[in-house]
């Protein structure tokens, strides 16, 4: 197990801003920093996962793995998230027909798009297999997924080219804006909420800056000079999402993804916005760290853990959910269903790694691993 | 067999109300306190025009059917729009319209819209309109706000925002209300929602298709036989809700563009409900 570090810290961070945001309507949403810019935690989510792919395919010494052992390693990372994917969602779906029968209520069938589900389950269960049948909420996986299994094509070109990478990846992103491509939901009409072609640049964005980061000192010096440019856009984004001031999607020329701000298709605005965060950020991790010890250890932990706790965080979410509709929202009902949340996301940290150390004692090797 | 129904319906329907919408229509109906339902629709989705709809204009779809020239409508649902079975839904109201509007060629889109007006599906809900750049939205609103208790003023807030920019930009739109079952039939938070479309509906002269009345009216009326399962009727309802869904939103749509087209003086005739326009329109 890593001590505590900075990805895994902003890592956690942004787990627990996607899990107080996917309880809608609840009194904390208002203070996640979601509400205050115009990009949110999933940006910051994909981005760490780029940075951690960049860390995972290189020995400590900075020296790339094999191409075959990195193709593996991404290839099982692939079908492990694909796994939780199709976990989460049957749980899911479980959790609906269990509180609607429960309450005796078919109107939580229709939530989050799982009416499709009920209503027709021979096309839709071969949807949610094929990931293009999601629940609201539960899509970030999905992206996550078609991310890591192209990442093996990026990580090997960027070994070759990095620049050159980087232009494909951008020449991608700003065609799909301009031409609108998305993959397609079924069986429903209409697209992926996170549109692959656009948000694999902040992953290819993550892994380079990560290299960049590690072998070029005028990367970070241009970085530090930068900050004030970044405080200036973060507060900009407060500004704008404060006063609710935003493009108007039906005036802004063509083509329109370019001026809007638009999640699915991670719009410019929302791009230059997630820069100015970092670049506002970068530092803040070594001023905190170590005076907010037991934060930065719970949050770190989460980061370390991250697809057990995202997966949870999704669970739980929709279990908030339930709980708020039953017995209505309100300070009581939000602040137990929460902290009950954040304590249950530790846990899980805890527990998966506990887990995976648990056989080493079982075994009673006394040596050091 | 219809007229002997009839009056057992109306009955029923007098006995179910308990909720009563804050606008004029049935506010100040005194002339009809029994009303005959409405015959066009087919038999199973029967019920009183005042329980069924309010109108209002719809100059868009007016000005394309001046034109001759395509309808586009874009069809938006807390999600049994966009998906599986529920496809009938979209082509049932394609079909209806088509049907209810001889000539004309109507072109749905659907799309489902999962989340909260009040947190977000507003802001997605404009991305679609700008992509499909429809003359008409049809808008079951309502529903994930209601299930996630989003406070009613900020769901208020949030519709009447996003109704306002789709109309300033010469688009019509038809909202219909949240869903209708047994078991919310006395909570306070999700009737309070369904009246806060109503008023925002009334206040943006927009169309409304009341969903949830008319599926509590069918509910009253419907057979008691069927509740084997134990959601057994509701699902049927549920299923049956769709199908008559798209007959309903057709009757509004039609009703509303037989709305005199007397310029800018739209507060003075109240959004009116026709029991039955002499045009032979529906099935």
């Amino acid at each position: 197990m890593r001590g505590p570090n900075a990805i895994d810290f902003w890592r956690g961070f942004a787990l627990i801003t996607i899990f107080v945001n996917h309880i809608p309507g609840n009194i904390f949403e208002r203070w996640t920093f979601s509400q205050y810019g115009i990009s949110d935690a999933a940006e910051l989510f994909v981005f760490l996962a780029g940075w951690s792919i960049g860390l995972a395919t290189r020995g400590r010494d900075g020296v790339p793995e094999p191409a075959l052992t990195a193709i593996l390693r991404l290839l099982s990372r692939t079908i492990e998230v694909y796994r939780a994917q199709v976990v989460i969602m049957a749980l899911a779906l479980a959790m609906i027909a269990g509180t609607a029968l429960l309450l005796d209520n078919p109107l939580i069938l229709e939530w989050h798009n799982a009416g499709g589900f009920f209503a027709d389950p021979i096309q839709t269960m071969v949807g949610i297999v094929l990931m293009t049948h999601q629940l609201g909420f539960f899509n970030i996986l999905p992206l996550y997924v078609v991310l890591l299994a192209v990442a093996p094509i990026y990580i090997l070109m960027a070994r070759v080219n990095q620049t050159g990478t980087l232009i494909l990846s951008f020449s991608l992103y700003a065609a799909s804006l301009v031409y609108e491509w998305n993959l397609p939901s079924w069986p429903g009409e209409g697209d992926w909420f996170f549109n692959p072609f656009c948000w694999q640049l902040l992953l290819v964005l993550g892994f380079t800056m990560q290299d960049w980061n590690r072998t070029q000192p005028r990367f970070r010096a241009w970085c530090r000079r930068l900050m004030p440019l970044g405080v200036v856009i973060v507060i900009v984004g407060i500004v704008l999402s404060v006063f609710e001031l935003r493009p108007d999607p039906l005036t802004v020329p063509e083509p329109r993804l370019i001026f809007t701000f638009d999640k699915t298709y991670l719009s410019p605005a929302r791009l230059i916005h997630f820069c100015g965060v970092l670049l506002a950020f970068q530092t803040v991790y070594g001023l905190v760290a170590h005076r907010i010890g037991p934060i930065t250890r719970y949050l770190a932990g989460l980061g370390r853990n991250s697809l057990a706790v995202f997966s949870m965080g999704s669970l739980l979410g929709l279990a908030a959910q339930f709980v708020r509709f039953r017995f209505g929202g309100g300070m009581i009902v939000d602040v137990s269903v929460v902290g009950c949340g954040l304590f249950a996301l530790g846990f899980t940290a805890w527990f998966v790694e506990w887990r995976s150390r648990k056989p080493k004692k079982v075994v009673g090797t006394p040596a050091a691993p | 067999m219809f007229l002997t129904l009839s009056p057992a319906m109306a009955l029923a329907e007098g006995a179910a109300t308990v909720v009563s919408p804050p606008h004029p229509p049935s506010a100040a109906p005194g002339a009809a306190p029994i009303e005959g339902l409405d015959l066009s629709l087919s038999p199973e989705c029967r019920v009183p025009g005042s329980k069924l709809y309010t109108l209002a204009k719809l100059m868009a779809v007016k000005r394309a059917l001046k034109e001759k020239r395509p309808v586009r409508v874009l069809s938006v649902g807390s999600s049994s729009s966009g998906l599986g079975a529920s496809t009938s839904y979209p082509v049932r109201l394609e079909n209806a319209l088509e049907r209810s509007l001889p000539n004309v060629d109507v072109q749905i889109d659907s799309r489902g819209l999962s989340g909260e007006v009040a947190s977000g599906a507003g802001e997605r809900l404009r991305t679609m309109v700008a992509e499909i750049e429809p003359d008409l939205v049809v808008w079951q609103v309502g529903t994930n706000d209601a299930l996630a208790r989003v406070d009613t003023d900020a769901f208020g807030d949030a519709l009447r925002d996003t109704v306002e920019w789709i109309k300033s930009h010469d688009i019509d739109v038809v909202l219909i209300d949240p869903l209708f079952t047994q078991s919310i039939a006395d909570d306070e938070s999700y009737n309070g929602l369904v009246r806060k479309v109503q008023d925002i509906a009334a206040e943006q002269r927009v169309p409304l298709v009341r969903r949830y009345e008319a599926m509590r009216f069918l509910s009253a009326s419907g057979d008691k036989e069927n509740e084997t399962h134990m959601l057994g009727r509701h699902f049927r309802l549920n299923d049956l809700g769709l199908r008559c869904m798209a007959e309903h939103v057709t009757r509004a749509i039609t009703l509303s563009l037989l709305q005199p087209d007397l310029g800018a003086a739209p507060g003075a005739e109240p959004p009116a409900n026709k029991p039955e326009p002499a045009k032979p329109a529906g099935p």
